[in-house]
């Protein structure tokens, strides 16, 4: 053991010279040859001072009962053995960024230290620790740690997630153990997405720490294959220690730089390797990266596509529809005009004759009674014009009479008339004549002139 | 389209293609050959999906590594198994 000087707790101090004030002999205990009876709290810093002399050193064991309190945090380091309650400054276990859960192997490095307490406060002896680390499997993880935040400084968890991933990939790659329940999660995911393309496994040993090459080796060759479009990387259930194979810095890099996604479904819940940090997709089960693998439900999709089919149908249908409709009524549309125009027409043309007839009738009968105030005025003035008029002609039938030839005739006269029916007025034409008509009132005869 | 025709772009495409149907802007000609261009692109997602669907084809990487250099050597041992 390296705890090189062992703690003499009476003699060391009782020999001190510091101790003061010293001892109140009259409360000594009688029987007793022991020094003192010294004041407690002089003992207890002398007790902390002498235990601070111890060397400083490193201890290895598990922790149990960590609680944090406002200054320091505590926890007691155990073996088979023996124990030791710690105490570490809460603001230096904070800094480490660990987690401490009961059973982790600690190396821890400080040295020993007392708390005197006082009148209202209780001592306590702790290990004061300065340094720690966990050992083991948590030394594995601290180192993890470092790796994934060097690969994340290089970009590397990127590149991956840059990659297109096709919705409905004919050639799947996926990469698991043999045998073991992944290889079944996987089937039961692509078939859970009706999914029946073409699987290539390339199987490796995915329990192994030393598996990590293997593993690389078969993503590349699936990578090298240019029909594989998306590979799964799958391990199903497993310690932790397991899980370091997937944490391999080369095969990290390898994910990497892949021309292909790459879906992981190795990490546990609270353990994520770095490959599910390189991959481009993690997933916490084989089944569900076989359905990121295959992000389309390919029975949904088929009804989806004959959806679109229809609706494609469906809108040519009805962009033609409505169009003829529109193109229909427009085409009668010049009809309606011409037919509105001639039912207009038609009504015009009957108010037109009604008018008319009316405009007739009205005339009509305006007109006979212009005619029976003019047929009255009429035979006003004519009876007064008649009277007149009739005594003209009287007179004028009496003038006539007077002069009518008849009348001469028959007073004896007689009328020369040539063959005619001329008047023979001189002596001269009647020789010229020479066969005149004598015309008697009474009838003619014909004559011969002689001389 | 100038770039290589993949499932998601066709999916893609048609969705574009019923929204712009759907808003109902588009002219006859327009609708005609957008309905046209829908039907190949369906007629495509049908056929990836039937590519799909013909049953889960399994194979071992190194059969299919075998296989393709077979494929590639001039007299191959294998027989009824070349494409």
């Amino acid at each position: 053991m390296p705890l090189a000087p062992r703690p003499r707790p009476v003699h060391p101090i009782a020999s001190s010279k510091v101790i003061n004030p010293a001892p109140e002999s009259s409360d000594a205990l009688v029987e007793s040859d022991l020094p003192g009876p010294y004041p407690v709290g002089a003992y207890a810093a002398q007790l902390k001072r002498r235990l601070r002399e111890f060397a400083r050193v490193q201890l290895v064991g598990e922790v149990w009962g960590v609680r944090a309190g406002r200054a320091r945090v505590y926890f007691e380091l155990r073996d088979a053995r023996g124990a030791l309650p710690c105490s570490m400054w809460r603001s230096d276990f904070e800094r480490l960024g660990v987690t401490l859960s009961d059973g982790l192997r600690l190396v821890v490095g400080g040295g020993c230290d007392y708390y005197p307490g006082s009148a209202t406060s209780s001592p306590s002896f702790s290990f004061a620790v300065s340094e720690l680390r966990v050992a083991g499997e948590g030394d594995l993880l601290l180192q993890l740690e470092r790796l994934r935040r060097q690969l994340a400084a290089e970009g590397l968890f990127e590149p991956q997630k840059r990659l297109p991933r096709p919705l409905l990939p004919r050639t799947i790659g996926v990469v698991t153990g043999e045998r073991g329940k992944a290889r079944d999660d996987v089937l039961a995911g692509l078939r859970r997405r009706g999914w029946g393309g073409r699987l290539v496994w390339a199987f490796a040993p995915v329990q192994d720490r030393h598996a990590a090459p293997r593993i690389a080796a078969a993503l590349r060759e699936l990578a090298a294959i240019p029909e594989v479009e998306v590979v799964i990387v799958a391990r199903g259930g497993g310690s932790l220690a397991d899980l370091f194979a997937f944490c391999d810095e080369a095969l990290c890099r390898t994910v990497a730089l892949l021309r292909v996604p790459v879906v992981s479904s190795v990490g546990h819940h609270t353990d994520r390797t770095l490959l599910d940090d390189v991959a481009a997709v993690s997933c916490s089960t084989p089944t569900h990266a076989a359905e990121a693998a295959v992000p389309v439900d390919c029975r949904a999709a088929r009804a989806e596509a004959s959806a679109f089919a229809r609706r494609l149908r469906d809108h040519a249908r009805r962009s033609i529809l409505v169009r003829a409709r529109a193109l229909g009524h427009l085409s009668r549309a010049p009809a309606e005009h011409v037919a509105r125009h001639r039912q207009a027409l038609h009504q015009q043309l009957r108010e037109l004759r009604a008018s008319a007839r009316r405009a007739c009738a009205e005339g009509r009968s305006l007109a006979s009674v212009h005619l029976r105030v003019l047929s009255r005025g009429a035979t006003r003035a004519a009876t007064s014009e008649q009277a007149r008029r009739r005594a003209e002609l009287e007179q004028l039938a009496l003038a006539l009479t007077a002069h009518d030839p008849e009348r001469t005739l028959s007073r004896g006269y007689a009328l020369v008339e040539d063959a005619e029916g001329k008047p023979v007025t001189s002596a001269a034409r009647a020789r010229a004549a020479a066969e005149v008509a004598i015309r008697f009132h009474d009838g003619r005869v014909r004559a011969r002139v002689s001389g | 389209m100038s770039e290589e025709r993949t499932y998601e772009s066709a999916v893609a495409r048609i969705e574009e293609i019923i929204r712009r149907l759907d808003s109902g802007e588009a002219g006859l000609r327009e609708t005609l050959a957008l309905v046209q261009e829908g039907r190949d692109l369906v007629e495509y997602c049908a056929s990836e999906l039937e590519a799909v669907s013909q049953g889960l084809q399994e194979l071992r990487l190194e059969e299919l590594v075998a296989r393709l250099e077979g494929a590639g050597a001039p007299a191959p041992a294998e027989e009824g198994e070349q494409p």
